[in-house]
């Protein structure tokens, strides 16, 4: 009976001792947010897709470091899926078992994907793909994004380049100018801000020339090119990534078709020039976020963690895709820390707490303010424009569409 | 005697957990200054699967399950022996790095699996990449199409060559901007490591 006794007192100390450990390990559980990451460091968008991703590991640092989520700290789980979408899927039902609170996602077809999936299961999905369609609440809800959506990109640079360039032109106010596309027709990447170029171009008064079908694989581009200059454009619009459009501007540029290049976001990096050479030169680009290493708020701190944490990558091989992710970053925690505050961390308390009470929120790395409501997930109405002359990437001018369309911004223009 | 007995047990208890918490307090404390990064170095690269070389289009019929762009996988191991050189444990907290064929990156693999390393010891990291030949088809079409003209070869012929060459080790791979993060007592290090094998 006495070692009956006994044991059931050391028994008692042991689990007094368990329950104790058991809740220290409870408090830290309960002080750490779980986010998933889908990123493309292997497969077709992993040129881009690397920059990105080790852009997204930084900037968690940098939250972490600087107090968490009002306290709490991320921790990151961060998959490669090879821009295979069974693999996005695969891993989402991962991110889900694992409880994240939300994922930062990455292209066009994982995000598509998923869009139905994290609507129904109610987890904030920030991705790098910024169709328009994704900002419309009734098809979409769970999606958000750091950027103008390539609707408002493509109108924005035209409405740019129509004020700035063709204004200045001889033949303004004599003849209608003349506008042309080259992108990949099978891409829903590539084609998907089309139907927004073509409503521009009757808005602002342009002809439209033939449109011309550039693979994301193309390297020559003469036929296109060679096409184009029956049609003689002033301007040619480029939807594709960076190597197809430096063919075109190469091969434009040696065949003199004498037009301006105006580029979507992921055409226009730092990579453009060095594979276009100087035929990128006078190219004008939208790009939401500041170049790597630009004079803008937070950018110290995106060239210091860059440094710290990836030595082995020199900063000349880093791009405005880490910005980018900082920006995807930035904006995730600033969601993350008003729902915190609301005290409401579920998917739909992160959405409805965090996200949709933006109001012209300025998360820094030069991007303009955000806003998000219930009814409008485009996050930005302004589109930045800069140029690629005298070797570097300067602000050129900017357009924001809802103050200068306001009732088509408001009624016309969400969702495609 | 039984209440004397209990109290006994509890300063044992005691006794043992104040001896091991002095042995952890006298280790030094890393601090910026003293805390050295660790050095990794690759160990061995292995060719963990190989399925040679092939590659279907959707258009063909598969004998089972649906058509598919699909094409020969190839799962490579990097193992990395980590020596710690300081007088503390240090935790890795994670580790990553890209690979490239020849002159192409063609993935960047991570490891999140955190392990402590004593003072003083090396442990090893093993860490698959994994490559399928759709993948890096696209990755090679969209990104690498100047570079593989200027070396007067295609993405079809690089694969090829990389897929049947590889697993007889003839290729050098290449381990590119290496990094590991490590933690001890709040200091954070990177280690920066490049490799080729063989």
């Amino acid at each position: 009976m006495q070692f009956k006794n006994r044991w059931s007192k050391i028994l008692l100390i042991g689990l007094i001792a368990g329950i104790s450990i058991g809740m220290s390990s409870m408090a830290i559980a309960a002080d750490t947010i779980k986010i998933g990451s889908l990123n493309d460091m292997t497969g077709a968008t992993s040129d881009v897709g690397k920059d990105y991703a080790l852009g997204i590991a930084e900037a968690i640092h940098y939250i972490n470091d600087t107090g968490g989520i009002n306290g709490k700290k991320i921790k990151l789980y961060q998959f490669d899926y090879g821009y295979r979408i069974p693999e996005a899927l695969t891993k989402y039902s991962l991110f889900k078992r694992m409880k994240c609170a939300a994922i930062l996602g990455w292209g066009t077809g994982d995000t598509e994907a998923l869009a139905p999936t994290v609507a129904k299961d109610k987890i904030p999905y920030v991705s790098a793909s910024y169709s328009g369609h994704l900002c419309d609440t009734t098809k979409t809800p769970y999606n958000l994004f750091f950027a103008p959506d390539y609707s408002t990109q493509v109108r924005g640079l035209m409405t740019v380049w129509f004020e700035k360039k063709w204004k200045q032109n001889k033949d303004f106010g004599k003849r209608k100018p003349r506008i042309a596309a080259c992108y990949m027709f099978a891409s829903p990447f590539s084609s998907s801000s089309i139907k927004a170029y073509k409503d521009q171009a009757k808005v602002l008064g342009f002809d439209v020339g033939p449109d011309q079908d550039v693979s994301l694989f193309a390297i020559d581009t003469k036929s296109q090119v060679l096409a184009l200059k029956e049609f003689k454009p002033d301007v040619v619009l480029h939807t594709n990534t960076v190597m197809s459009v430096a063919a075109t501007l190469r091969d434009s540029y040696a065949l003199k078709l004498g037009a301006d290049n105006i580029i979507k976001c992921w055409g226009f990096d730092e990579n453009l020039p060095k594979l276009a050479g100087k035929a990128a030169d006078g190219a004008l680009g939208c790009s939401p976020w500041a170049f790597f290493g630009l004079d803008v708020p937070l950018m110290k701190e995106v060239t210091k963690y860059a440094k710290k944490y990836n030595p082995g990558i020199p900063p000349e091989k880093r791009t405005i895709h880490t910005v980018q992710a900082w920006a995807s970053v930035l904006g995730l925690a600033e969601a993350l820390k008003r729902a915190d505050k609301a005290g409401d961390l579920s998917g739909e308390g992160i959405l409805k707490k965090g996200f949709e009470t933006f109001k012209d929120v300025d998360i820094g790395l030069g991007i303009a303010p955000v806003t998000y409501t219930p009814t409008d997930h485009r996050p930005q109405s302004e589109a930045k424009v800069y140029e690629w002359t005298g070797d570097k990437f300067v602000l050129f001018g900017s357009a924001d569409m809802k103050k200068k369309w306001p009732e088509k911004w408001e009624k016309e223009w969400l969702g495609w | 005697m039984r209440k004397k007995r209990l109290l006994l047990t509890i300063l044992s208890v005691f006794l043992i957990v104040a001896f091991f918490t002095g042995c952890a307090c006298m280790q030094s404390k890393p601090t910026e200054k003293n805390f050295k990064a660790p050095v990794v170095t690759l160990d061995n690269m292995e060719v963990v699967h190989s399925f040679g070389y092939w590659y279907f289009s959707k258009k063909v019929k598969p004998t089972k399950g649906s058509p598919d762009n699909v094409g020969a996988p190839l799962d490579l191991a990097f193992t990395f022996n980590v020596e710690n050189p300081n007088k503390f444990p240090v935790m890795l907290e994670n580790l990553k790095f890209s690979v490239a064929f020849e002159d192409f990156d063609l993935n960047t693999v991570s490891t999140d699996a955190a392990q402590f390393i004593p003072p003083g010891k090396t442990n090893q990291v093993r860490v698959h990449a994994h490559f399928d030949v759709r993948q890096s088809l696209l990755s090679l079409l969209v990104t690498g199409g100047f570079k593989l003209k200027e070396k007067g070869t295609n993405a079809w012929a690089a694969l090829e060559k990389w897929w049947t060459g590889i697993p007889k080790y003839e290729i050098p791979i290449h381990v590119k901007g290496g990094a590991a993060v490590f933690q001890a007592g709040g200091v954070v290090k990177v280690a920066q490591f490049n490799a080729t094998f063989p």
